[in-house]
This record gives structure tokens, sequence and C-alpha cells, in this order.
């Protein structure tokens, strides 16, 4: 894939409020990339950047090896997908989705007709052209704003937030849909979220975003597997952390968690400059067992009490208090056929590894 | 049940006196008094052959349409500006703007009066008139077109320009057309303000008076009152008319773009 957005060092300032940090970023082309973050991240102003909404107070934006500087966004070769939609009220949905084709000189306005049922085929909206759009329910009005942005084939598709405003049927339908559609016409997708889950479902890549720094950048697996630092981790899906401390750092890293005891970290664990001392050890709830009569861990076992027990129907979440271990540790357990759910009070027996260890 | 006495009280109070406008308009008789000495339309006909009636009525439409134009436009700039931008001080100027609307409308005629005959040495005539009325119209228009520009969705002026559009074609072909019903209400409400406005007109007017100047000219003449109340029947029934144009136009435009009403002016 080549590189088809480049930022370089961008920065950002409202007055004395700093937006944006030093920005490095290359998206591919192709790719489905999500800008996520808690909101006042700076996500949002970055896509507006990308947009050319922003401008720019240090720093470069190239797209497809341009220099985007003093370009306005009816100039640029991106399209974007607004938070509410932008629906033009006054106009039909057809004339809503030919919008951008009036200052395209280069389509033959005979093809237009065939352009916007086209358009709107994609998004599963045929024969709706001559509806009104205020008349159309929410996610009508999501497919109208992506059959509008679509038609012009943009380089690179911006979406800020459009799943938000949906109930959760909706979103998770979408989220589907949004990924076939992507895979589809093979155009950048770049969305914003502060859905951890959407992000994680959706993208080929990651960008969580802090304060208005990128805090890490990766593949969904690895973000969610290795995030890098803490807040990452917390940030992404649930994760434990205990209090430990690394004696040796070799070839394997070795050291001692509080309540667990011992435990050894392969070499492709391992944090960037690991030392030995104090450390932070988080392991996700999902990685934890507790083990039930007969069930023997496959490498270590500690003993516990059940102090909270939520029960998700599919699922199980026990807060599980460990001696020695300052929080209580989340344990996720699927609920499987003549698997018992556990009160508050009883003992149990936790399973761990070694091997879902992150070190910070 | 309190209320409801209070406010029939209140109701007659206020629209009393103008019934009895249509009620001696269209009376029998030169001297308004009851009782009624029967039905006419002489009066009315009267206006019809009146031609310096007709001249101070020109002269009020020329300058009422003037003044709803300028000050319409004033206004836009003023509630885009509102209404999509971040400056220093907005709620500052927002609010010296709308100042006069509360400023009396005697001390805005007499300094006015002062600057253009004194400072400025400006012939009185039309064009005084309707620079007056532009100032005292504005801050209606910046009102009713706050709401329009207010309840816009920012994201909609973008979504052309992402789509394409420059910063003009946006502006036209999508914030105007949805902005259209308040623009079209702030020109009747300032039509209609200026058209009956005395005070501002009776400093500023110069030879040619305006319709509101020449009916208190006929004030002098006993004889012509059943013609003042002939002519003031028609007035109140044009303004009840532009009045309830603009509001209905006010209502579409919030309809239109969805937004909450927060109540107009009726």
């Amino acid at each position: 894939m080549t590189d088809l957005i480049q930022l370089r060092g961008v920065n950002k300032y409202y007055g004395d409020y700093h937006a944006l940090r030093d920005i490095d970023l290359t998206i591919r082309a192709g790719e489905f990339f999500s800008l996520l973050g808690p909101s006042g991240c700076g996500k949002t102003t970055l896509l507006r950047v990308i947009a050319g909404f922003e401008g720019v107070s240090g720093g470069t934006v190239m797209i497809s090896d341009k220099n985007m500087k003093d370009v306005p966004p009816n100039k640029r070769p991106t399209n974007m997908v607004f938070q509410s939609y932008a629906i033009f009220p006054h106009l039909s949905v057809a004339q809503n989705v030919a919008f951008g084709l009036r200052t395209r000189k280069d389509i033959d306005k005979a093809n237009h007709k065939a352009l916007v049922e086209e358009a709107l085929n994609m998004v599963g909206l045929s024969g709706f052209g001559g509806r009104a759009a205020h008349a159309l329910s929410g996610g009508q009005r999501q497919r109208v704003a992506l059959a509008r942005a679509l038609i012009l084939k943009p380089k690179v598709l911006l979406l800020d937030e459009p799943l938000s405003a949906l109930d959760k049927k909706m979103r998770e339908h979408m989220q589907v849909e949004l990924i076939r559609l992507q895979r589809h016409v093979g155009i950048t997708f770049i969305l914003v979220t502060h859905d951890q889950e959407e992000a994680l479902v959706m993208s080929d890549r990651i960008a969580v975003m802090f304060a208005g720094e990128i805090g890490q950048m990766d593949d969904p697996e690895t973000l969610y597997r290795r995030p890098k630092s803490r807040r990452v981790a917390e940030f992404i899906g649930k994760m434990n952390f205990l209090p430990g401390q690394v004696q040796t750092v070799g070839d394997t890293l070795d050291l001692t968690i509080a309540g667990f005891g011992a435990a050894q970290i392969t070499p492709d664990q391992m944090p960037e400059g690991a030392r030995t001392g104090d450390v932070s050890v988080g392991i996700r709830p999902e990685t934890l067992a507790i083990l039930f009569d007969g069930e023997t861990a496959r490498r270590h076992e500690c003993p516990g009490t059940v102090d909270e027990v939520v029960y998700y129907g599919d699922m199980t979440y026990y807060d599980v208090r460990v001696k020695d271990v300052p929080q209580p540790l989340t344990i996720a357990m699927k609920n499987l056929i003549g698997r018992p759910v556990l009160d508050v009070g009883e003992t149990c027996r936790i399973a761990w590894d070694d091997r879902a260890l992150v070190l910070f | 049940m309190s209320l409801r006495i209070y406010a029939i009280a209140y109701l007659i109070f206020l629209y009393a006196p103008i019934l009895l406008l249509p009620v001696f308009a269209f009376n029998d008789a030169t001297i308004i008094a009851f009782p009624l000495s029967g039905m006419t339309t002489e009066w009315f006909a009267a206006l019809q052959t009146n031609k310096s009636l007709h001249a101070a009525l020109g002269n009020s439409l020329i300058i009422a349409g003037c003044t709803a134009v300028f000050s319409t436009l004033l206004g836009m700039c003023a509630a885009r500006a509102a209404a999509m931008s971040h400056f220093p001080g907005k709620g500052g100027i927002t609010g010296f703007v709308m100042l006069p609307l509360v400023l009396p409308e005697i001390i805005v005629a007499v300094s006015l009066l002062v600057i253009l005959r004194q400072v400025l040495g400006l012939d009185l005539g039309n064009w005084t008139i309707i620079m007056a009325h532009v100032l005292i119209c504005t801050p209606f228009s910046i009102a009713i077109l706050n709401g329009a520009f207010g309840n816009l969705d920012p994201a909609m002026e973008e979504a052309a320009l992402d789509l394409g559009e420059t910063r003009w074609s946006a502006f036209r072909l999508v914030t105007l057309p949805l902005v259209m019903p308040g623009i079209i209400s702030s020109m009747l409400i300032a039509f209609t303000i200026s058209l009956d406005e005395f005070i501002i007109a009776f400093f500023l007017t110069g030879s040619n008076p305006t319709l509101p100047v020449y009916i208190w000219g006929l004030l002098r003449f006993p004889a012509q009152l059943p013609v003042v109340m002939a002519l003031g029947t028609i007035l109140v029934g044009l303004s009840i008319i532009l009045l309830t144009i603009a509001e209905v136009f006010r209502r579409r435009g919030l309809a239109r773009s969805g937004g909450k009403d927060t109540g107009g002016f009726l």
C-alpha cells in the first residue's frame, strides 16, 4: 500500500490552547484508519485539519504528495460525513446526493442521474431519490450523507463520529455495512470515534489520542494486546493493574507480582527499555480465569475471595480479592453449560498466565 | 378565574380604541361621537381623490421599502457573524448593536436632526428618514435573523464547501434558502415599523411628509377626521396582514431548520 496522507509535525493552537501537539501520521491508500480518543483529545480537530476546515499553526499536511497548505476544502480530494450529517433539508434526497456534481466539470451532466442512482443503490437507498430530505430517519440520513460524499469518488472519506447518533442495534448494523462499503469502493476511510469497540471492530489501524497527542498507533490486535502505555491500556478495554518488581532482565525477564508470585516474560512481550525495579503489571479480565471443580491451571494459580458479581447473560464479571493485591481483580468468565455462578463471599482459585502480562 | 378576567380587561384596554377606528370610518357624520348616524363609504371615496395623501403614501412606501432592504441586509451581516464566528468582545458588540431597541425615539430623532443639519449640513428628505429608520429597525432585523442563523447547523455550509462549492456559492445555495423565511420575516417587520413611525419622520421630514406626518397634519382640520379614521382602518388592516405573514414565515423557517421556537414578536 502506498502512503496517501502524511502529517509531519502538525501543531494547532486556539489562542493559548494547544489542541494538536507534534502530530506525525502516515495513512496508506485503501486503509480504514481510526482516530480514537476521549472527547476533547483533538481527534475531530485533526480530521478537520485534513479536510481543510482548520489551518495548522505549524507542520505540513500532504495528500498524494501534494502540500495542502492554502488548499481550501473545496479543492481537496477529501469528502466528509459530518456528525450531524448536514443533509440539506430544503433539497430532495437525489438533489442532496447530486449536490457535489455541480462543480465537477469533468463529469458529463448526462450521467448525473445514473450516478445518483448508483450511489443511492450502494448505500441501500435505491428508490429514495424523490423523498424530501427532512423526512428521513437518522439511519437514512447517514446513508444519504455517505452517498453524497462517495459519489464524488474522493481519495479519502472522512467520517466524524458517524454512528454516535444511532441506537445500539442500528450502530452495530452500520459498523458492518461501513466495513463492507469501504472494501467495495476501496477508498481510504478515516473515522473519528470515542467508542473503542467501534474502532476495534472497523479499523485496519487505530491512532489513540490523548490531549492533542497520539498515544499509540497500531492495528487493533496489537493495540489491545500490547498497549504501550497505561492510559492506552485503560482507554481500550478493561485491564487490571498489579504492582510488581523486576528482578532480572536478560534473555527473559523475571519478576514477582504482588499476590501472584514469580513470573517470567519472554523477549517478544518485553517493553522497550525494560529494566529492573518497580513496574505496573497489566492483565486483561478475560486472560484470568476462575477454576471450578476438577479444573487445573495451565501455568499458575492463586486463591481469592469473590467481592462482586455482575451477570451479563453470556458473561459474568467477578471482582475477586487476592491477598496482597491492593484492588480487587476483575475476571471475565463465559457462562458455559454446567458452570455455576459464584456468590459474593465464596472463595475460589484463580488461574493466570505469564504470557498475558503487559508491563508498564 | 381572576387571571381570566384580568386578561380580558387587558385585551379590551389594548384593542378597544383600535376597534373604534372602523366604526367611525363607516359612520355617516363628520363629528366623532355616539350615537352613530348611519353607514357610508364616503370617507373611503374621499381618500381616493386626495393628491397630497397619495404623495405622502408614496413617500412612506419608498421609505419603508428601502428601510426593509437595508436593515435586513445589515441584520444578516450581524446575525451571521454572531452565529458562525468567534471574535473577541462578541457579546458586548451584539449587545451594543441591539441598543437602539431601547433608546427613546425622541432622543434618536433630536440627535439625528442635530447631526444631519448642524454638523453635516445635509438637506432633509426621504434619504435622511431612511437612514434613521434603518437605525431603529436594524435591531429588530437582527433579533429575527439571529433566530434564523442561530438555528442553522454550521456544518451545513461546511458540507457545501466540502462538496466543492466556494464560500459564496455555499452561502447562496445552502445558507440563503434556509434563512430565507427569516429574511422575509425581517423585511416585513422593518417595513411595518417604518411605515407607521411618526416621531423620527416628523423631525427629519423635508418638504414631503410621510403618511403618519400627513395624518397628524390632517388632525388640525376636524372636518377631515372621518377621512383619517378611514385611512387608519386601512393601515391597521395592512399591519395585521403583514405581521401575520411575517410570523408565518418565521415559524416556517424554524420548522425547516428544525430549531426550537424561542418566541418571536407575535
